[in-house]
């Protein structure tokens, strides 16, 4: 059993021994499973595992009694991640401050979609991060959309998905007229938030490394990571892997992190690709693809966004990004 | 002299809670108001949870039980509404939380008087509950919550039902319990299978655990309900009994009700008030008597049908209202009469409704009592169900 929690380099150092294991459904490709094996080989055998219900949930529990998880693991409501897991990490600190349990650090991990966290359950996180509990990691698994309901939009879908809560029309052209919350953002203006991150399924190794960060932090963290959905996104399930990357490298998705009170970039994109390298590859957005104005408009956000991402970098403070709506841009 | 909340908060300290969630809402919130000034004082040591919503609240001591943390919640009115769905759970998951509720009207906007729908919203789904009559009650019956809610042959979780304003916020002489006694009294809560990575891996959801699947989870809480009517609650207040030495009654207790021809039924602080009519009418020769009721959850059938023997009239008053229910009654008078329909002779019932948060005076109970009394006399109940509090043909 790997008990190694320091930073590694390289792949081959990301440990063996796995706590996400077979017995779940999810879909080929599932970019939110790759990062559950990931996330929970980095916090290793210690841990407790929240799940608010989503498709980490639904599609990992199962009526023929299967369960992925090698670690304890108990569900929770769709909007209950923030206070499940305080009231896990409490439940221990009690018990172990009164005598009632060995002390030693437990780790606790709430994995939740970006409905369950962005949505439902924002009050409930943004209650339990201004808490001090140590070791509890809030994962936010960002898949776009309320994806194991049948893909709707979220305030995490970007602008421009085709949700079918958000379907293009004669009248309706865009879908999601909306712009995605920055959720991470929002989650470091905790001001006592041990650890913020941003991460995709494509980075294992940087992966990794922000969740052992977070967890040895010594007050409740946040992580928000971009898992590639092959169903909701409209992508072919081979293409997991090269769709975060092309997140990244077009800059749609940024590579973050946040730590005693220094923001940094974590992979600067040398040279960033078109956003229709990524966008055209999807799907969810296909209804653009002759519709200049909406393109363009998704490409000059990116690039509003990126003054800001680098000017950050730069001075390591925190920046509140503002966008005109797409209607008055 | 005690306040509820602030009785209830002794018998949070004496059962060393670990974790307790609280949010703001009247009137139940003083006894989180208590707790966290002992907690403060350092009267003693619990992770003590202020969170942003009701549902939180619930969500938190939830999953503290399940870590192996014995846990306090509370709420009122609509705030016990937005705590719903957790509290649901609470009870599939079988987590041995205890809570009160500070009964009070369900919104029309500002209305903070006592009704009883707020807590029996929870009626169907697993919690077991009990009413107290007056603060020193709701401080006993706290604590016996704890060891009939951890017992492994119900861990069901346990709401004390008190009375808003009357039990809450009106002070009274209490004796609490001696830190003996209820250590003599209540077993420390040590789960089968706690969520905690120093035991066996567990995983917990309605899909996957094979006591948490749909029809027989409902049937394990099911037999869980009926081993806490049977054994549980008996033996636990016969225990509390032994400890204490003050003779207590585990599910009913009735005045003058042998040889009465009508019983007055009700439950929470109110029945004092019964008490008093009963009484004056008693003195006039009329042969009334009175009953209340500790547990809603088991429901005592078999103690109400035996009470309620060779009794002609039963009158309910009923701080509920189930609006479209059969003959248009309140929940508590339905329930009575579901409980008769097998008795051998079943008694007329009529039912009173105080319910909307309107201060019930001794007249408009008098009112009921006559009322009872003269229908029982005809053999005819004409409008059996009345709302009280209210002008117009039902009064």
């Amino acid at each position: 059993m790997t008990e190694n929690t320091g930073i590694i380099k390289k792949l081959t150092e990301v440990p063996p021994e796995d706590y996400y294991v077979s017995g779940h459904r999810t879909c080929a490709g599932c970019g939110a499973a790759l990062g559950y094996r990931l996330v929970l080989k980095a916090a290793g055998p210690k841990s407790v595992v929240i799940g608010p219900t989503g498709c980490m949930y639904v599609a990992n529990g199962h009526q023929f009694l299967t369960s992925p998880y090698a670690v304890p693991w108990y569900h929770t409501q769709l909007g209950a991640g923030g206070p499940a897991g305080i009231g896990t990490a409490a439940a221990f600190r009690a018990l172990m401050f009164k005598g009632k349990r060995r002390r030693e650090d437990v780790n606790v991990v709430v994995y939740g979609g970006d409905g369950a966290m962005a949505d439902i359950g924002f009050s409930g996180l943004s209650m339990a991060l201004t808490y001090e509990y140590p070791h509890l990691l809030y994962l936010l698994y960002d898949n776009e959309s309320y994806a194991n309901t049948g893909i709707q939009a979220s305030s995490s879908t970007p602008f421009g998905s085709s949700t079918t809560f958000t379907p293009p029309g004669k009248v309706k052209k865009i879908g999601n007229e909306r712009q995605k919350k920055n959720m991470a953002l929002l989650a470091a203006s905790h001001p006592g938030i041990g650890y913020v991150a941003t991460a995709c399924t494509s980075y294992p190794v940087d992966l990794v490394n922000k969740v052992r960060k977070a967890l040895s932090s010594d007050r409740p963290s946040f992580v928000q990571l971009l898992a590639p959905c092959p169903k909701g996104w409209a992508f072919p399930p081979e293409e997991t892997v090269d769709m975060g990357r092309l997140a990244v490298n077009t800059g749609m998705w940024v590579l973050w992190e946040y730590e005693e009170g220094r923001f940094s970039l974590s992979v600067k994109p040398s040279r960033r690709g078109k956003v229709t390298d990524y966008v055209l590859k999807q799907g969810r957005f296909a209804h653009l693809r002759n519709n200049e104005d909406a393109l363009g408009y998704m490409q000059q956000t990116v690039d509003e966004d990126w003054r800001h991402w680098e000017e950050m970098d730069k001075t390591g403070e925190m920046e509140i990004h503002w966008m005109p709506p797409y209607l008055k841009y | 002299m005690w306040t509820g909340t602030r009785a209830i908060a002794e018998a949070v300290k004496l059962a060393d809670v670990d974790v307790i969630a609280a949010y703001p809402i009247r009137p139940y919130t003083g006894v989180m108001n208590a707790l966290a000034t002992m907690i403060a004082k350092g009267e003693f040591s619990a992770e003590y949870l202020v969170c942003d919503s009701e549902h939180s609240q619930f969500e938190v001591v939830k999953h503290a039980s399940a870590v192996g943390a014995r846990t306090f919640v509370g709420s009122s009115g609509t705030g016990l509404v937005y705590g719903a769905e957790a509290a649901v759970v609470i009870a599939l998951g079988q987590l041995p939380v205890v809570g009160i509720v500070g009964c009070r009207a369900l919104d029309d906007p500002g209305n903070f008087g006592m009704e009883w729908n707020d807590a029996l919203l929870f009626r169907d789904v697993g919690w077991i509950m009990s009413w107290a009559k007056d603060p020193q009650e709701a401080l006993e019956m706290t604590l016996v919550a704890y060891r009939i809610a951890e017992d492994e042959r119900v861990l069901l979780p346990n709401f004390v039902a008190v009375d808003g304003a009357t039990i809450t916020h009106v002070a009274s002489p209490v004796t609490p319990s001696t830190k003996s006694q209820v250590e003599e009294f209540l077993p420390p809560y040590r789960p089968a299978h706690p969520l905690d990575p120093a035991h066996e891996a567990v995983s917990k959801a309605m899909h996957i655990s094979p006591s948490l699947i749909g029809p027989e989870q409902r049937k394990a809480l099911d037999a869980a309900m009926k081993r806490a009517k049977a054994k549980v609650i008996p033996e636990a207040w016969k225990s509390w009994v032994d400890v204490t030495g003050k003779e207590t009654p585990a599910f009913v207790e009735t005045k003058h009700a042998e040889d009465a021809d009508y019983v007055m039924l009700t439950m929470g602080a109110y029945s004092k008030n019964v008490d008093y009519v009963v009484g004056k009418m008693r003195d006039r020769g009329v042969k009334i008597g009175s009953m209340r009721l500790r547990y809603f959850r088991p429901f005592p059938t078999e103690e109400v049908r035996e009470a309620l023997d060779g009794v002609k009239g039963v009158g309910i008053v009923d701080f509920s209202f189930s609006l479209g229910s059969p003959q248009n009654g309140s929940i508590l008078y339905n329930e009575v009469k579901a409980a008769l329909y097998d008795a051998d002779e079943r008694p007329q019932v009529m039912g009173f409704i105080f319910a909307g948060g309107r201060e019930m005076k001794i007249a408009d109970l008098s009112k009921a009592a006559e009322l009872l009394v003269d229908s029982t006399r005809k053999g005819r109940v004409d409008h059996p169900v009345r709302w009280m509090m209210v002008r117009g043909e039902d009064a």
